[in-house]
């Protein structure tokens, strides 16, 4: 092909035939803004974000889809280019949430909230976790424009969050049809494809299918190329952006694909394509399997030691020495069990070590168990008595082999009932926490990086090999790095491949890792058919629990629930609160009353969707039951006639003052209720409200209703035009303390209800200790209302974020997290917009 | 159902197996079976080498291809130009009402479907529903109640 020259602003530029004005341009150094367009995918053409000016060429063509012509000359940065980008942006964010970009408390908000919130539905971008990969973010506070020209249409679209590894919000989809040209062109057959049209087209599925069994392969090219928080990954969605991205390669199978580990403070997030091609696909073991496997809360962490009937933890010396002094008992009659997803070092060190000690190696392929013949026969070898001790490198041999030896070792990174019989058992490091080589079915060798931290003490079993070796006095395991011991391995065989093609069919995937069943580790994957151990039904203690008469999503993220709670609603008072748990396994976590009715013996709340345990309450239906209601706790407000009061809600804060306004109002204060939220949309329980109150005054970030801003906001305003006695303000941190610093310098009288983290709620564990003025005072007992003048706001703040990290981990926990999901009913949340 | 199951096959077998027999495809088989089952566009997906999803992209981008399967009578209420600013939107909330379906659906006793339909080019009338394709013009929402009423 030819070569073409053409001028882009005013610079020559020199391309091949063929190349889009794009694609000339970035060769030239010349950014143009694009959304839809991507390396790795053909033109389309969809977002028109990437117009550009062509001399001779009528309107505004997308450089994206123009092929370059000798002698162009185009144009990329002009003041109609600028005003058309930024149209067709306020247009994508009329149909996206916006508000935290027009918001007037953008900068202090990511002051004191350096973190997104964990919320159900990203309803603005501190709510999102793509907040800081996002293109769309990105390119409009570069456009540098708070103001929006077009109303915000929140799609109210469900969540889909009905698969094993995937949560999916397409309210904050722009339609540039990244995700679905990905899968085309790496499945040739899209499990997704825009369905509908006009104003109702979105990605989907045929009949809206789960992907489950949409022909999905869990590659997630979709959620690495999504340039929105639209496609997540549930286990890596809050973790953050990845720090490192370290080439290795998944042991999961013995397709040994090449990976891109993504990294952050020590810990995998995800194993990701090395590029967006067929060839580079994943299967969703590996994309999605190999980081949960990692974060397993079950890990092996310590070296143990048994003493009669207990495994007693140990340190690695002292458990080396028993382990060294027992094997040495039982030399030539020593089995060596090891699988085949270990890499090639590991092998070789167990061979070495079978030999050595003249005994026999078994290597398992990847699906075998302890069904397996080689593992037979080796329990025939033991009956008789051939052999007598066992180095077991995982869940590999049947637990009655282990019962009937004096001297098992087992070499392994999660428990299983044969760990727990063993005589000693070593913690492994393992997958991106190991390096070393892996060869594939495919004969090639390839190199895993050790780029990520065990848990505790764990080591990588090359480490352990070697340190056995040594303390057995056995030749040439003196190695101090695994890339010592690479140039010894000769003539590995490649191991056994597995059925099927595990990157084209998820009921394909390999079912075990170390012996133990996957879908045992990754309960999800029973989804995909994989076999699991089957469980023994775990009876939850049943008490007879609370009722749940009433529940519905009155905005996004926030539950209305009606509980019967006859105790609770008897003796309940204005701003208490009481402390709930979903099931019995659940956390405490408190919630403030919203109403109560002693007669009907049941109590109101609003629940906001931010995180594990308020997510297992929103996931309860009506008819349901709540394991624990515990209350009223704290102290209820001192209900006086102070003369003007102004009740200020945020959040789930909306509710929160409605008790406070009627009792206020009843004693015979003018009440002004005075409530923010980032969108309109997202305003509940005004008529309710304005019922109980003298006025209601609605504030939005984004200004779609009342007031732009937020409380702050609205009690300058009123104390301008008439003098305020008291103000009480309820709602998050940021906005209570943004609030009293205002009040504070009008000099009213405020009171807060602070929502610090809170454990048993009747002043026994400090949680919830809090500091007012000089005093150091408990929220559940002293509180939860205090005078807003007096608080360390950034201690409350750092106390709240104190289990950050813990929060997000527990958020994805595999446990039940899928299961917990009903399928939503109807058109998204209920809040009928 | 066998015969169905067979005349499907009929139908897939006149079509070339690629992309371009796909909307031609869609068309006949709405015209035998009043809709498009989910086993049509899985069939109509395996004959063409296509995925299920790709061709139910492409059948909900046209407004003639239904999903479910036509009631008794079939109700289409105009919302071209003419009849939208003399209220078929008002006609047409006063038929989900009575029906209780959305444009799109089947009421669950099988008696009425109801459909958005762009023009029927009889804006002198408007506004516009045809029921069972007899035209119904100049309607108001209680002459539509009537109408359903009659036809229960």
């Amino acid at each position: 092909m030819g070569s073409i020259s053409l001028t882009i602003d005013g610079r020559s530029v020199e391309v091949e035939e063929g190349t889009t004005v794009l694609e000339a341009a970035r060769k030239a150094g010349i950014a143009i803004p694009t959304i839809c367009a991507h390396k790795d995918l053909n033109p389309y053409g969809a977002c028109r974000i990437c117009v550009v000016e062509i001399k001779g060429v009528r309107g505004y063509p997308t450089s994206c889809t123009t092929p370059a012509t000798e002698g162009m000359q185009v144009t990329t940065q002009s003041e109609p280019l600028r005003e058309l980008r930024n149209r067709t942006l306020e247009l994508m964010f009329s149909g996206h949430p916006n508000s935290c970009l027009v918001c007037v408390h953008r900068e202090a908000c990511e002051q004191y909230r350096p973190t997104a919130t964990k919320a159900a539905r990203s309803t603005r971008c501190g709510f999102c976790a793509n907040r800081d990969e996002c293109d769309l973010r990105e390119m409009a506070l570069k456009a540098g424009s708070n103001e929006l020209h077009l109303p915000t249409l929140y799609a109210s679209y469900n969540l889909e969050r009905d698969d094993p590894f995937m949560d999916r919000d397409y309210n904050l989809c722009v339609l540039c049809g990244r995700c679905w040209r990905i899968c085309e062109k790496i499945h040739g057959q899209p499990a997704i494809s825009i369905i509908n049209r006009g104003k109702w087209a979105r990605i989907g599925t045929a009949f809206d299918k789960s992907h489950v069994f949409s022909g999905c392969t869990f590659c997630g090219a979709c959620i690495d190329i999504c340039p929105t928080g639209t496609l997540t990954d549930r286990f890596a969605r809050w973790q953050g952006k990845p720090e490192q991205e370290i080439t290795s390669t998944c042991q999961l199978c013995p397709e040994g694909c090449s990976v891109v580990a993504q990294v952050k403070e020590g810990r995998l997030l995800a194993y990701t394509m090395t590029e967006f091609s067929q060839e580079a696909g994943l299967c969703a073991l590996g994309r999605f399997g190999a980081a949960q496997i990692l974060a397993n809360a079950n890990r092996l962490t310590r070296p143990l030691v048994r003493e009669g009937e207990d495994l007693i933890p140990m340190d690695w010396q002292g458990t080396l020495e028993v382990t060294a002094s027992q094997l040495a008992q039982h030399r030539g009659k020593i089995a060596v069990v090891a699988s085949a997803s270990t890499s090639r070092e590991d092998r070789y060190l167990y061979g070495q070590l079978a030999s050595q000690l003249g005994g026999q190696l078994i290597t398992l392929a990847v699906n075998a168990g302890a069904e397996d013949s080689q593992i037979s026969s080796l329990m025939q070898s033991v009956e008789k008595g051939a052999i007598t001790a066992v180095i077991v490198g995982g869940n590999l041999v049947p637990l009655e082999l282990v019962t009937r030896l004096k001297c098992s070792v087992i070499i392994d990174a999660l428990p299983s009932p044969v760990s727990e019989a063993a005589n000693i058992v070593l913690p492994a490091a393992i997958l991106s926490e190991a390096g070393g080589t892996f060869r594939n079915a495919h004969c090639r060798i390839k190199p895993m990086a050790g780029c990520s931290r065990a848990p505790g003490d764990a080591r990588p079993e090359w480490h352990i090999l070697c340190s056995l070796g040594q303390a057995l006095n056995l030749r040439s395991f003196e190695h101090t790095s695994v890339a010592g011991i690479t140039p010894a391995i000769v003539n590995d065989p490649p191991p056994e491949p597995i059925p099927g093609n595990p990157r084209q069919n998820v009921r394909e995937l390999a079912t075990r890792f170390r012996g133990h069943l996957l879908a045992d580790i990754l309960p999800s994957l029973g989804a995909f058919g994989l076999p699991a151990t089957p469980k023994t039904a775990v009876t939850e203690p049943t008490g007879a629990g609370f009722t749940i008469t009433e529940k519905k999503e009155i905005a996004p993220n926030m539950h209305f629930f009606k509980v019967v709670a006859p105790q609770v609603a008897k003796f309940a008072q204005p701003g208490q609160f009481v402390i709930l748990m979903a099931k019995e396994t659940s956390e405490r976590s408190p919630f403030t009353l919203v109403d109560w009715d002693a007669k009907a013996g049941t109590i109101s709340l609003v629940i906001e969707e931010v995180g594990r345990s308020s997510r297992e309450l929103a996931s309860l239906a009506a008819g349901e039951t709540m394991a624990h209601v515990s209350g009223p706790l704290g102290l209820p407000l001192a209900i006086e006639n102070k003369g003007t009061v102004v009740l200020g809600g945020g959040c789930y804060g909306i509710g929160a003052i409605y008790p406070l306004a009627r009792a206020l109002r009843q004693a015979g204060n003018r009440v002004i209720c005075a409530i923010e939220a980032s969108s309109s949309y997202l305003l509940y329980m005004q008529d309710t409200l304005a019922e109980v109150c003298d006025e209601l005054i609605i504030a939005t970030k984004d200004g779609s209703e009342g007031v732009r801003g937020g409380i702050q906001e609205v009690i300058a305003q009123v104390a301008d035009r008439e003098p305020v006695n008291q103000f009480i303000a309820i709602g998050c941190t940021f906005m209570m303390r943004m609030a009293t610093a205002v009040s504070k310098e009008l000099a009213i009288p405020t009171l807060v209800a602070l929502n610090p983290i809170m454990v048993d709620g009747t002043g026994m564990c400090g949680a919830c200790r809090v500091t007012i003025g000089e005093d150091t005072k408990f929220a559940c007992v002293d509180g939860p209302i205090f005078d807003g003048h007096a608080i360390d706001w950034d201690e409350l703040a750092s106390r709240r974020s104190a289990y950050a990290r813990q929060e997000v981990q527990a958020l994805s926990q595999q446990v039940d997290l899928t299961a917990l999901m009903h399928q939503a009913q109807g058109n998204g949340c209920s809040c009928g917009r | 159902m066998p015969s169905e199951q067979h005349s499907l096959e009929a139908i897939l077998s006149q079509y070339a197996q690629n992309r371009d027999s796909l909307i031609p495809l869609l068309q006949d088989i709405q015209e035998q079976f009043q809709y498009l089952a989910p086993e049509a566009i899985a069939a109509v997906a395996a004959h063409l080498n296509l995925s299920e999803n790709d061709v139910y992209g492409v059948a909900t981008f046209y407004a003639q291809f239904r999903f479910v399967p036509p009631g008794l009578h079939h109700i289409r209420v105009c919302e071209g130009t003419a009849c939208h600013v003399r209220g078929s939107d008002r006609i047409l909330e006063s038929i989900s009402r009575s029906t209780g379906i959305a444009p799109g659906q089947t009421s669950e006793d099988g008696k009425f479907s109801l459909e958005r339909v762009a023009c029927f080019g009889s804006c002198a009338l408007a506004p516009v529903v045809v029921v069972d394709d007899k035209v119904y013009g100049r309607m108001t929402a209680p002459k539509t109640q009537k109408l359903i009423e009659e036809k229960k």
